[in-house]
């Protein structure tokens, strides 16, 4: 508790606090495992190290990644202090090149904790602080002692929301609504489409490199199946075991993952928009998955966008119970909502099948857009998080008297666009949510 | 025609149209770079052996070919642009292929640009881009003079500073 409780403001605020000592420990060990998985996958893609011993190499990657990984580590930690003041939380971190990085508390999104599985080990966890914006937008504190960093995560976003510390006390009052048992999340993630085209694909790579005898020219094949496979395990099942979602008094708060924990809060104020996803199989099953966009999010994600796991609700529920948590989140908010204008029939030329599946409704509190049929997603943005409205039309939408409506969020899962809509209903479309956003603003 | 520009209209008023220095600026550019390529497609048909000149042959080709594209590109997409200050929003409208109308309400914008390079900056005019928390807005408008890019950066930066509504 000590190097949070702002007991003696007037020390940390000259000199600043440093974090936990075993950093350097923890940053030595993943940079060791970065080393040798990086090894194993260019010497499984074949990249001329057919050469070398693979055990040797990777003992030796092992331990120069472990000693150059704790000495840099040891050396950042000792030059990294942070402050915590009346405005804002300072980091002040370079050994040559000092920077300082101000974080304004009323612009703090989110603060989430992750524990990688060594410092898990070592009871040690990162806070991450999620700022809106571009680039860079996340600020890492690592690491603290999970009791610290779970403290400061309270001071940070009390602070965000304008308190002061003397009502720290109330918030730790939570209320789980629903664990996802890991089961459930290993049935939802084999039936899902892209696992079973994975799964499917790699299997007949196999099976044609067994027949045809030649192995060599299958493994170009194999090998991004099977890291694709991989992957879709680890986002969805890995890191989504034991999904537990809570109740706070400021917003949801997500706990997730097998070997590295990570511990999510999603402010109610901050969520910019509501995904639900639901992939053919699950369709008939009911299930859905929930995926958020909270501005800060998804610009850490790089090229995967939709599939980062930071940005999931809900790894797969009922309609009812994720419905439950919809109108929590953005009160009003109706998926099975009336009034909808579909895309024309006269854009099959685009999309045979999936225009009759294009819609776009709104009533007083949302905006809805829904597309897709073999996964429909149906994006959810609250009129007053409308960042920007775009009406567009292509040279054969214009032929066809077609256009498109955006409502645009900050990047991430949701994306509500009204794709081929009759040109005067786009246009009407639009200046209707132009006219809804600033009521709901004001 | 008469319904395609129904649906591009601003909602109230008139479009304010950008400086027709924009497509100058575009055109030298297009010419100087179509003139490297001019170049290097007639020494490679000299230089290139006898059976092989067409290659060069083909390169100055296009090269031309882009510039005449370019020359047109350059006039239609700068009297294409247009922008509106309502009472709340600002709007944009811009292309001639693809059309394009994006509505930015003032408590949105995050920050607003204006960026100018050499060639610009010798013709006085300036690109201004607003940004949201949004990549998708992607707001710009190119080709102001220099004095009324400044103006609208001061307006928009004081409207949103008014209208501001947070992220």
């Amino acid at each position: 508790m000590a190097p949070v409780s702002d007991s003696s403001p007037a020390v940390s605020e000259a000199v600043g606090l440093r974090t936990h000592p075993l950093t350097g420990v923890v940053q030595g060990a993943l940079w060791a495992a970065a080393a040798v998985f990086g090894l194993f996958t260019s010497m499984f893609n074949g990249d001329g190290w057919q050469g070398l011993n693979p055990v040797l190499t990777g003992l030796i990657l092992l331990i120069g990644g472990l000693l150059i990984g704790m000495g840099v580590g040891f050396l950042t930690w000792m030059f990294t202090r942070y402050v915590i003041d009346g405005t804002e939380l300072r980091i002040n971190s370079g050994i040559i090149t000092k920077s300082s990085r101000r974080i304004p508390y009323e612009r703090i999104q989110s603060v989430d904790i992750a524990e990688p599985l060594v410092a898990r080990i070592l009871g040690l966890a990162e806070l991450r602080i999620e700022m809106a914006g571009g680039k860079n937008s996340r600020t890492s504190l690592r690491f603290l002692k999970v009791a610290d960093a779970g403290s400061l995560r309270r001071v940070l976003l009390d602070r965000a929301h304008g308190q002061t510390a003397a009502e720290e006390a109330l918030d730790e009052q939570r209320s789980i609504i629903t664990v996802v048992p890991p089961m459930r999340i290993i049935i939802g993630t084999l039936l899902s489409l892209d696992f079973l085209f994975a799964a499917l694909g790699t299997v007949a790579v196999l099976i044609a490199a067994l027949w045809f005898d030649n192995v060599i020219a299958f493994i170009g094949g194999i090998i991004p199946l099977a890291s694709w496979l991989v992957q879709i395990v680890g986002q969805r099942v890995i890191q989504q075991w034991d999904f537990t979602l809570s109740r706070g008094e400021r917003g949801l708060r997500i706990e997730r993952g097998l070997l590295s924990r990570t511990s999510q809060t999603i402010p109610y104020d901050r969520v910019q928009g509501i995904a639900i996803k639901e992939p053919l199989v699950w369709r008939r099953l009911g299930w859905q998955r929930l995926e958020v966009d909270v501005a800060g999010y998804a610009s850490q994600g790089g090229e995967s966008e939709g599939n980062n796991a930071n940005s999931t609700l809900l790894p797969i529920s009922d309609a009812p119970l994720a419905n439950a948590i919809i109108a929590e989140l953005l009160p009003g908010a109706d998926p099975a909502i009336g009034n909808r204008t579909y895309a024309s029939p006269r854009s099959w030329w685009f999309a045979p099948i999936g225009f009759r599946y294009r819609w776009v409704a709104a009533n007083d509190s949302t905006f809805v857009a829904s597309e897709g049929w073999i996964q429909r997603t149906t994006s959810i943005i609250p009129h007053h998080k409308t960042q920007s409205v775009e009406l567009s039309q292509g040279p054969l939408q214009r032929r066809l008297g077609l256009a498109t409506v955006e409502v645009h969020s900050p990047k991430g899962p949701v994306d509500a666009d009204g794709r081929n809509l009759p040109a005067d209903a786009a246009r009407a479309t639009m200046l209707a949510q132009l006219d809804r956003a600033r009521e709901a603003r004001s | 025609m008469r319904r395609v520009d129904a649906l591009f209209e601003p909602v109230v008023g008139e479009w304010k149209r950008n400086s027709p220095r924009l497509a100058t600026v575009r055109r030298i550019l297009t010419l100087i770079f179509s003139a490297v390529f001019l170049v290097v497609g007639l020494v490679l048909a000299l230089l290139l052996p006898d059976d092989l000149w067409w290659i060069g042959a083909i390169v100055a080709a296009i090269a031309s070919a882009g510039a005449v594209w370019g020359w047109i590109w350059a006039g239609r997409n700068q009297r294409s642009w247009g922008y509106a200050e309502n009472a709340d929003d600002l709007l944009v409208t811009s292309g001639v292929m693809f059309k394009r109308l994006v509505a930015i309400p003032y408590g949105r914008m995050q920050y607003v640009d204006v960026e100018a390079g050499p060639l610009a900056r010798a013709y006085g005019i300036a690109t201004v881009t607003l940004h949201t928390a949004s990549p998708e807005t992607a707001a710009n408008i190119p080709g102001l003079a220099a004095d009324q890019a400044t103006a609208l950066r001061n307006r928009l930066t004081e409207l949103g500073e008014s209208h501001g509504a947070g992220v």
